[in-house]
């Protein structure tokens, strides 16, 4: 192919480039659009365990959680503590004699701090006078 | 005046010029009045595409119907210039006389020479250039005067303007306004795609980003199946502790003044409360909550039993 043949056809081999150019751009968005349909879910489901994992620990494996139980030796009067007793990541209390404001109290306490409830035991031990018995891990 | 291509990259083309020899670099030629027809007209068009779209129709009655012309338009002053050409002619010519098409890089026509014929040009033994009316027109020389003066051509003197290529000259199957239009859209689709590409490409990058720093922070999550492993631990620990908190709040809102917790207790499976109560009445208000919070109800005289599997 000679100079004077490419000039000849001039107009067509523009016009054959930029068509081309438009077709592999096409087709580059194309391979994008795969991709990311192809990956994104992937990404974002790994993402979202990981930050659910990360949320789990942070929840139920809370590093201070050993501090934070022995409120339950405190927030009551010691007369009132039958037995506190406080193993690795287990605390077992036992409460007696302990007023309908104590038991809300503890309670509450018992249900917003981040601990795993094994056991749980409230009994009426005469009018308005309860016992409590509980066994949490972390 | 000199006709060879050694000294001058411009050269002046004439059915009787002697063949050249040796050329080695790229000349433009100029095109004696013997290989086109040439037509000045005023017309009132304002653009040079479209003062050519009517050039066919302009030399119908002076150009040989069985041949192919090619046409070429140029401003003259106030008028318009109109130029018909057979390439093919001047492409079979030009190969006699020894110049090859791709040494070739522009044509032009005579009469841009206008300005440089004050006095006629001498071509050869038989003919005369000579500017007739502001036409740059081919004489034979024996009707010549014999008193006139001919001048020579320095072809070093005058610059040229515009003029055509070998290849564009040749009919194009496709206009240059639709190879300009089309290619303008061609070139802003592909453009709008690359953009858009770049785009939903980025929107993944964030993303990527993200996990790369989570995985950076915590390399042992690389695993699925370590994550998987770590949320089916902690999954329904966080499940039954939710629903036990939840459960603990639902018998609190049983009671009332007239009804009191005397049990409550939460093991591995289950939850339960005995709840005593002043009268019937309260019995059926909390049973009614109870099968609201999904609660299995039980009742003997006045203590009621609340419990649900965890």
């Amino acid at each position: 192919m000679n100079i004077m043949t490419l000039q000849r056809y001039r107009n067509e081999i523009i016009l054959l480039l930029t068509a081309l150019f438009a077709i592999f751009a096409f087709y580059y968005k194309l391979s994008a659009t795969n991709y990311v349909n192809e990956n994104k879910a992937l990404i974002q489901k790994q993402i979202s365990e990981i930050v659910e994992i990360e949320s789990y620990k942070k929840q139920w494996k809370s590093k201070g959680m050993a501090k934070k139980v022995k409120i339950f030796k405190t927030i009551v009067p010691a007369s009132k503590i039958k037995l506190f007793s406080k193993k690795s990541s287990k605390v077992k209390v036992s409460y007696i004699n302990l007023s309908t404001n104590d038991l809300d109290k503890i309670t509450n306490k018992l249900l917003n701090m981040p601990i795993q409830i094994i056991k749980l035991q409230i009994k009426e031990s005469r009018k308005n006078k309860f016992t409590m018995e509980f066994t949490c891990k972390w | 005046m000199n006709l060879t291509a050694k000294r001058n990259n411009k050269l002046l083309i004439h059915k009787n010029m002697k063949t050249i020899i040796s050329l080695e670099n790229s000349i433009d030629i100029i095109l004696t009045p013997q290989f086109y027809t040439f037509i000045r007209e005023e017309l009132d068009v304002k653009f040079s595409y479209q003062a050519k779209q009517i050039a066919g129709s302009l030399f119908d009655d002076y150009l040989d119907h069985s041949k192919e012309y090619q046409y070429h338009v140029s401003k003259c002053d106030n008028l318009w210039c109109f130029f018909a050409y057979n390439i093919e002619e001047i492409d079979v010519f030009l190969e006699s006389v020894g110049i090859e098409k791709h040494r070739v890089s522009k044509i032009y026509f005579a009469q841009q020479l206008i300005d440089e014929l004050k006095s006629p040009i001498l071509l050869d033994e038989k003919s005369v250039l000579q500017n007739i009316d502001n036409v740059v027109t081919l004489v034979p020389l024996q009707i010549m005067d014999t008193s006139v003066e001919y001048n020579s051509l320095d072809m070093n003197s005058f610059k040229l303007k515009g003029g055509i290529t070998m290849g564009s000259s040749l009919n194009s199957y496709v206009s240059l306004k639709d190879t300009v239009l089309l290619s303008s859209i061609f070139c802003i689709l592909g453009a709008i795609s690359i953009f858009e590409g770049d785009r939903i490409k980025n929107s993944i990058y964030k993303d990527n980003a993200k996990l790369t720093e989570l995985l950076d922070e915590n390399p042992r999550y690389t695993s699925s199946l370590a994550r998987e492993s770590i949320l089916a631990k902690y999954a329904p620990i966080d499940k039954k502790e939710r629903a036990k908190r939840q459960a603990i709040k639902d018998i609190s809102k049983l009671l009332s003044n007239k009804s009191q917790l005397k049990t409550l207790s939460i093991d591995k499976n289950k939850i339960q409360a005995m709840i005593k109560i002043e009268n019937k009445s309260s019995s059926r208000q909390i049973k009614e909550h109870a099968f609201s919070k999904k609660f299995k109800f039980s009742a003997s005289a006045l203590d009621v039993k609340v419990e649900k599997r965890l």
